[in-house]
C-alpha cells in the first residue's frame, strides 16, 4: 500500500506587501478507501501544541502506510500571523478572535472569508480534531470538548481519543462561532481536543494525545497496526457546564501561588493556593475547595483579579 | 448630577479601576448612554464626557423632565484606556464580546454582567461604539434585527439613515443584541474615529443624542432640527471587496452620489507605484461606508452602496 501526499492552500487572502495570508493543508491518501479525518491546530496563533502532534501523526503515517486507509488532512497552523506575534488573536485592525469568528461569509471580511473556506474545507468529513493548547496560566489535563447539542451522539465517540476527561460545553454564542460549534451545526463530527503544553511535559502530552488519535484511527479503520494504540477506557468522567463543574475564581487581586493539583481527586477545604500581597507581606486568600472533586484546570503562579479563574473541579455526585 | 460607581475592580500594583456612572433627574430610568467598551475608544469616551456636561447644565436650567433619569456610563474599561490596549490585557478578551456576563465568572464577564444589569431596566438605550476596521460612515444610527428592535424609534435621532442589520452568531455576546433581549429599545452610534477625536463627528453625535432625548420628551433644551430619516437594511447595501491588496487610493468619499460603473478607488502596487485593481460600483446609489486605511487586504470590504431606488 501507499500514500500521496499533497499540499495545498485552502484559504488565502492577498496582503498589502507581496505576501498571501494562506492556510496550508497537507492531505495524506491511502490508495485504499477510507474516512476522511481533519486535524487542524493553530487557531490561536500562540498554541503550539498542535504543531508537535500533528509532526508525529504525519512522520508516523509516512513512515508506515500499510497500515493507513482513507484520507487524513492536516492543517497544522490557522492562524499564522499570529504565530509570528506569539499572539492569540489574529493581528488586524482590530485584533480579533478567529475561533469567534464562524462560520465567516464567503464575501466578509477578510477574516470572515478566510474562516469560510475553511469550514467549507472541512465540513462533510467524518471526523474533525481541532487541538488547543490552553491559556498561558492555566494548567489543563488533556480534555475533549463538544457542544451540548448532539452530545448523546458523541460522547461514545470521544471516548477512543483517550483522554482524561469529556467536557460538554452549554449551546451559547461563543461556542456557535468557534469553528468546532460551526461544523456542529453543518452536522459534521467535531471536537475541541485541549492539552497543556506549557507545564506538564510537552513531549509526554504530545505522546498521549498523538496515540489517542491513531486509536481513533484505528477505531475508524484508518490505523490497523493495533501495536502503539491504547486500551480504550469506557467510563471516562463526563463534565456538564453548568452541573458538575466547580469553577473556583479568586476575589483578590495579587500573585497567585498554586498548590500543585492538577489531576488530584481533593476534598473540600483542601487548599488550591494561595493568593499573596508581596508589597505587604501578607495573604490575602487561602484558597480552598468548596467541593470534592477532580481538579482539571488549576492557574499557574501569575498575576490575578477579581474574578480570575483558579481551577475547576469536576465535583463528585453527592 | 448624581456621580455613582458602578463597579470596582480592584488591582494588585495599580490603582483600582472604578467604572463610574453619572445619572440626572429623579424617576423613571429613561435613557442609558454607554461610551467606550475598548480601550482606543477615545471618540466615545469624548462625546460621553460632553454629553455629561452639556447634561449637568441642562439639570442647572431645570430642563430635565419631571420623573425622568438619564444615566451616562462614559467607560467600562478606564485601565486598559490608561495604557492604550484595546482588549482587557490581563484576560486578552473584548469586554464587548463578553455580554450578558456572569456575576461569578471571570473579570470581563462581571464587568459585562454589572453594566447590563444597570443599564437593562432603562426604556431606552445608546451605545457608542467603533467598527472593526477604518472607514467612514453616512452619518446613521444602527440596530440588530434581534426581533425586538424598534426602528421607527430610531428616526427620531434625525440622521439619515436607521439601518437594521441581521446579526451574526458573534455578535449574539455584544452589549447591543444583548440590551435589546433585557427589554431596552437599544441603538448604536457610529461617533466617526476611534482612537483619535473628530470634532465635527463628536457634535453631529451630540446633536443627534440631544434630539432623541428631546423627541422622546426626556428633556427639554434647545437643539437643532434633525435631518429626514429613512430606514435601511442589508439588503439595501451593496458591497464592493477588494480582489487584490496594496496601497490604498480613493477618489470618492462617503456621501457620494455614484454612478453604476464609476471609479471609487485605486489598489496601488505598494512598491512600484502600478495599478492592481480599480474599483468601481456595479449600481448606482450613495456611497455608505468608505475604507479609509492606508493598506488594502484581499477581500477588504472597501466600500457599502446603498442602490439609488428607481
Amino acid at each position: 500500500m501507499s500514500i500521496t501526499k499533497e499540499v495545498s492552500i485552502i484559504a488565502s487572502a492577498a496582503l498589502p506587501i507581496c505576501e498571501q495570508w494562506a492556510i496550508r493543508r497537507c492531505r495524506l491518501q491511502s490508495d485504499s478507501a477510507g474516512p476522511r479525518l481533519c486535524i487542524t491546530s493553530g487557531i490561536h496563533g500562540n498554541e503550539l501544541i498542535g504543531q508537535r502532534i500533528i509532526f508525529m501523526i504525519s512522520h508516523c503515517i509516512q513512515t508506515h502506510p500499510e497500515y493507513f486507509s482513507g484520507t487524513l488532512d492536516l492543517y497544522p497552523m490557522l492562524n499564522p500571523l499570529g504565530l509570528d506575534l506569539n499572539e492569540r488573536m489574529v493581528p488586524s485592525h482590530t485584533w480579533l478572535d478567529m475561533n469567534r469568528a464562524f462560520p465567516g461569509q464567503k464575501d466578509g471580511t477578510p477574516l470572515e472569508t478566510m474562516c469560510f473556506q475553511i469550514l467549507n474545507d472541512l465540513s462533510g468529513a467524518d471526523l474533525v480534531l481541532d487541538i488547543h493548547a490552553s491559556t498561558t496560566e492555566k494548567n489543563e489535563l488533556y480534555e475533549v470538548r463538544m457542544n451540548h447539542a448532539r452530545h448523546d451522539d458523541l460522547i461514545p465517540k470521544a471516548a477512543s481519543l483517550c483522554p482524561d476527561i469529556i467536557w460538554v460545553y452549554p449551546d451559547r454564542p461563543s461556542f456557535d462561532s468557534s469553528l468546532t460549534g460551526a461544523l456542529s451545526r453543518l452536522g459534521t463530527d467535531a471536537f475541541i481536543l485541549e492539552a497543556d503544553e506549557r507545564s506538564m511535559n510537552p513531549d509526554g502530552i504530545s505522546k498521549r494525545i498523538f496515540t489517542g488519535i491513531l486509536t481513533k484511527m484505528h477505531e475508524m479503520g484508518m490505523w490497523s497496526d493495533s501495536g502503539i494504540t491504547l486500551t480504550v477506557v469506557e467510563d471516562i468522567p463526563v463534565i456538564y457546564s453548568g452541573k458538575n463543574i466547580e469553577r473556583i475564581t479568586c476575589e483578590n487581586p495579587g500573585i497567585f501561588i498554586p498548590e500543585s493539583r492538577i489531576g488530584s481527586v481533593i476534598n473540600m477545604g483542601d487548599s488550591l493556593g494561595y493568593i499573596i500581597s508581596a508589597l505587604e507581606g501578607i495573604i490575602l486568600e487561602n484558597v480552598l475547595s468548596p467541593c470534592n472533586g477532580l481538579v482539571f484546570t488549576q492557574r499557574s503562579y501569575s498575576a490575578v483579579y477579581p474574578g480570575t479563574l483558579l481551577a475547576r473541579i469536576r465535583k463528585e455526585a453527592v | 448630577m448624581k456621580k455613582e460607581v458602578l463597579m470596582t475592580i480592584p488591582s494588585y500594583f495599580r490603582e483600582p479601576m472604578n467604572i463610574l456612572s453619572f445619572r440626572f433627574g429623579k424617576g423613571e430610568k429613561s435613557c442609558a448612554i454607554v461610551g467606550a467598551l475598548r480601550g482606543d475608544e477615545i471618540q466615545q469616551l469624548y462625546v460621553c464626557a460632553r454629553l455629561v456636561s452639556f447634561l449637568r447644565d441642562v439639570e442647572k436650567d431645570n430642563g430635565l423632565q419631571p420623573g425622568k433619569t438619564v444615566t451616562v456610563i462614559p467607560t467600562a474599561i478606564g485601565a486598559s484606556m490608561n495604557t492604550g490596549t484595546r482588549l482587557w490585557a490581563p484576560e486578552n478578551m473584548d469586554l464587548n464580546r463578553r455580554f450578558p456576563g456572569d456575576p461569578s465568572g471571570s473579570t470581563t464577564e462581571r464587568i459585562a454582567n454589572a453594566l447590563l444589569e444597570k443599564v437593562r431596566s432603562y426604556q431606552y438605550g445608546i451605545q457608542l461604539t467603533s467598527f472593526y476596521q477604518p472607514g467612514s460612515f453616512i452619518p446613521h444610527v444602527r440596530m440588530m434585527n434581534t426581533g425586538h428592535q424598534n426602528p421607527d424609534l430610531g428616526l427620531e435621532f434625525g440622521l439619515p439613515y436607521v439601518y437594521v442589520r441581521e446579526p451574526r452568531t458573534a455578535d449574539q455576546s455584544t452589549l447591543n443584541y444583548n440590551w435589546q433581549l433585557a427589554g431596552t429599545q437599544a441603538y448604536s452610534l457610529y461617533a466617526g474615529k476611534t482612537t483619535e477625536i473628530d470634532e465635527n463627528a463628536a457634535d453631529q453625535t451630540l446633536r443627534a443624542i440631544i434630539r432623541f432625548l428631546n423627541s422622546r420628551g426626556i428633556i427639554r433644551s434647545e437643539f437643532t432640527p434633525g435631518q429626514y430619516s429613512s430606514i435601511i437594511t442589508n439588503h439595501d447595501l451593496t458591497t464592493v471587496s477588494a480582489s487584490s491588496a496594496g496601497l490604498f487610493r480613493r477618489v470618492k468619499l462617503a456621501g457620494a452620489h455614484v454612478r453604476k460603473g464609476e471609479q471609487l478607488a485605486f489598489i496601488i502596487n505598494p512598491l512600484d507605484g502600478s495599478i492592481r485593481e480599480v474599483l468601481k460600483t456595479p449600481v448606482t446609489g450613495m456611497l455608505f461606508f468608505v475604507q479609509d486605511g492606508p493598506f488594502i487586504t484581499e477581500h477588504n470590504v472597501v466600500f457599502n452602496i446603498l442602490a439609488a431606488k428607481k
